[in-house]
């Protein structure tokens, strides 16, 4: 039940990496302050048993920074602004610059139109939620698709 | 002004609107009736509220509590039941008025004269996210949001770019920027208004100006702290309306609305606005000032949810309970400055990208509660409002959803029309009770800046996001298209998309007044501000000033930074 900011970071346990959890940061990229859908995907994915790393809103420095030092497997964007290419692109080069793309799936959720969803997958997002979504599928995707 | 008024109200629980013998007959002939429906079965559902409140099968003039002249009484009468005004919409309509903007203050120029011209009678600015959070555009980290989700108001030119050709002595405008960035863009708007000609003292408009939208609505990005934020809030009630500079202002609307949108409930929603606004008062109180000073101006954003009759009950209790804060606590001398005057919102949260054109049923009985409930002021949302801004024929059809009901329907024949109903009296006093209750609750954790800063409202919000979560993955809450007859994620159309050239533009505004401005003069008003942040002195007039000299709001909040600090919200998951 920890608290949240932009310098995260309280975890409960340390777990050995063979029954490691799944770990998760989830950002908002941008000064945008709708904070409902990152916070109810976030207790979701807790909830089911994954380690949940909320660094609420963070520049794309400090994410790419972030999801490297706690060693994340899924880096989950909430972007309801409308500028969800423009942050998402940035991140992603980043991490490619830092050589870890390979090792993060990256989903994206939010005010996001359907049509955006190829145009995000091209540039390397694994899945993207629009209004709507159930956190059930949330869960199952990242299960089946975890990289490492 | 006593604290420990008791919250809870007690209805005289004497049957007096209808005859003791008769009301026996009723009685045993109720239980005939519940007799003979033994027999029948009802559908496997919870028959409860949005908010929770168990409803019975039948309402009966045996669930009717207290008297009619004390509690519901006439329109424009004590205690406001049933209207603020005596003659409500057969006197005037209410106002319609769109929440609009995007792109640049042109862009948004050119959709609010459309829509001027398609009939709406007042206009909202809706900001983006560098306005809401006083960023400049040439600040990186908000960049790529300039003019996606609102209108760029960053200085006084993009006020008179965005009111251009528009009658602003005529109609009334509602700027939708909260405490940390209300000073300077209504500062810049009364420049504005006073270099265009017109006398501050006749303009009308609204200020948002809430304490609570920017921090448990939606979390702030580098705002001030707390009580920082609900002393500039009052710095501006004070300045506008008890000083008297622009005394037909509303210097706040207490916006229930957005912090509803994030799922706490119908009561919830009033307990949060009267904190807030008890928290003002007794702010303005300590500075010397009598509530007759002030209160008349005070305004109310609330929500049109899913729960139609729970809506309606929720508008006619609000005006009741504002009415007994106004009379006992706060002593109110002036009849004027006891009604409860409200805009409202339909519920953007109940719209679905799924199946979009349901949208406009969903917006069209909403918005029949506002107006059945007696608001003053509508906003009616667009069917792509879960994907996109507003296009302009989704705005179109929002405004003529309003136009329906006030020209064709003839529910404005008559005053509160479902007063007497067995069912909305005694939900009415329910509501009331159950917000009373829940105003202790909130009192008890102390004034609004400390029930923010220790956490207890984000926690009532995460709970409250949560339990919707399970009703709505547990299908008690049933949205179309998602849990029930449910069809892939879909889109409109035409996903309206905002200018791409804003960011080029609003950079190109502003350096083209840095250049013009004379930044010596600037400098010198910009430290006066420094000194008067320091001493928590009001900041409306220095903000006057200092906008009047072309500052930006991104600087003069930069002050407030530099000054007041910057604040972590305590959020929960």
């Amino acid at each position: 039940m920890g608290y949240l900011g932009t310098s995260p970071i309280h975890l409960i346990e340390v777990l050995t990496m063979s029954n490691r959890k799944i770990r998760v940061l989830m950002s908002k990229p941008g000064i945008d302050g709708h904070w409902r859908g990152g916070i109810v995907v976030s207790r979701a994915l807790r909830d089911a048993g994954m380690e949940l790393i909320f660094g609420g809103f963070q520049n794309v420095n400090q994410i790419v920074e972030a999801a490297i030092q706690e060693d994340v497997d899924v880096l989950g964007l909430s972007i309801h602004s409308g500028a969800h290419f423009a942050y998402t692109k940035q991140v992603i080069d980043l991490l490619k610059e830092k050589g870890v793309f390979d090792d993060i799936l990256i989903l994206v959720g939010g005010v996001i139109p359907a049509q955006d969803f190829p145009k995000l997958k091209e540039i390397g997002v694994a899945n993207v939620y629009g209004p709507g979504s159930m956190t059930s599928d949330i869960v199952e995707f990242i299960r089946e698709n975890i990289k490492k | 002004m006593n604290e420990n008024l008791p919250y809870i109200v007690k209805f005289n629980v004497f049957l007096t609107m209808f005859d003791k013998d008769y009301l026996e007959k009723i009685k045993i002939e109720k239980e005939k009736w519940e007799e003979k429906l033994k027999e029948s079965k009802e559908r496997d559902v919870k028959f409860v509220t949005d908010s929770e409140i168990p409803i019975k099968r039948l309402y009966t003039p045996l669930d009717v509590k207290g008297d009619y002249l004390d509690t519901v009484n006439f329109p424009g009468q004590e205690p406001f039941t049933r209207g603020v005004y005596p003659s409500m919409y057969r006197g005037r309509l209410w106002t319609m008025r769109l929440f609009s903007g995007h792109g640049t203050p042109e862009e948004t120029n050119l959709r609010w004269k459309y829509l001027y011209e398609n009939g709406e009678t007042g206009f909202s600015a809706a900001v983006d996210a560098l306005t809401f959070n006083g960023i400049d555009p040439t600040n990186p980290d908000g960049a790529p949001e300039v003019g996606t989700s609102g209108v760029p108001l960053y200085c006084i030119d993009s006020l008179f770019a965005l009111t251009e050709d528009i009658p602003i002595d005529k109609i009334s405008v509602a700027l939708v920027v909260e405490p940390f960035t209300s000073a300077p863009v209504c500062a810049m708007y009364f420049n504005m208004a006073k270099m265009r000609g017109y006398d501050l003292k006749n303009l009308m408009g609204t200020t948002q100006n809430d304490i609570l939208t920017m921090t448990v609505g939606y979390i702030p990005y580098k705002n001030s702290p707390p009580n920082h934020l609900l002393r500039v809030a009052c710095d501006f009630i004070e300045w506008t309306v008890a000083q008297k500079n622009v005394p037909l202002w509303h210097p706040i609307n207490f916006t229930g609305y957005n912090y509803r949108e994030g799922g706490i409930d119908a009561v919830q929603e009033l307990g949060f606005v009267f904190a807030s606004a008890c928290s003002h008062i007794d702010n303005l109180i300590e500075r010397g000032w009598k509530a007759d000073d002030f209160v008349g101006r005070l305004a109310f954003h609330l929500a049109a949810h899913k729960d139609f009759f729970e809506e309606i009950a929720k508008y006619r209790a609000a005006r009741r309970i504002w009415y007994k804060l106004m009379k006992d606590r706060y002593e109110v001398k002036n009849p004027k400055n006891l009604g409860f005057k409200f805009h409202v919102q339909t519920a953007g949260s109940s719209l679905t990208a799924q199946l979009p054109l349901i949208n406009i049923v969903r917006t069209a009985i909403q918005g029949l509660e506002a107006n059945l409930g007696g608001c003053q002021s509508l906003h009616t949302n667009s069917y792509d409002e879960a994907i996109c801004l507003p296009s302009e024929q989704a705005a179109l059809v929002a405004l003529r959803t309003q136009q329906v009901i006030a020209d064709e329907t003839r529910i404005t024949n008559t005053i509160d029309p479902l007063a007497g109903s067995y069912y909305v009296e005694w939900l009415t006093d329910e509501v009331e009770e159950r917000v009373w209750n829940y105003m202790d609750k909130i009192q008890k954790v102390g004034s609004i800046d400390k029930a923010l800063s220790t956490g207890w409202l984000y926690k009532e919000m995460r709970d409250a996001f949560h339990k919707r979560r399970t009703r709505m993955e547990k299908g008690e809450e049933i949205m179309l298209g998602i849990n029930k007859y449910k069809v892939p994620y879909d889109t409109v159309t035409d996903v309206f998309r905002t200018s791409q050239t804003a960011i080029d533009i609003e950079v190109n505004r502003i350096n083209k007044l840095k250049a013009r401005r004379d930044n010596a003069k600037l400098e010198k008003i910009l430290d006066k501000l420094r000194i008067v942040c320091e001493k928590e002195e009001n900041v409306m007039p220095i903000i006057m000033e200092a906008t009047k000299e072309g500052a930006t709001v991104g600087e003069i909040c930069d002050i407030y930074r530099e000054i007041w600090g910057i604040w972590e919200p305590p959020l929960s998951i």
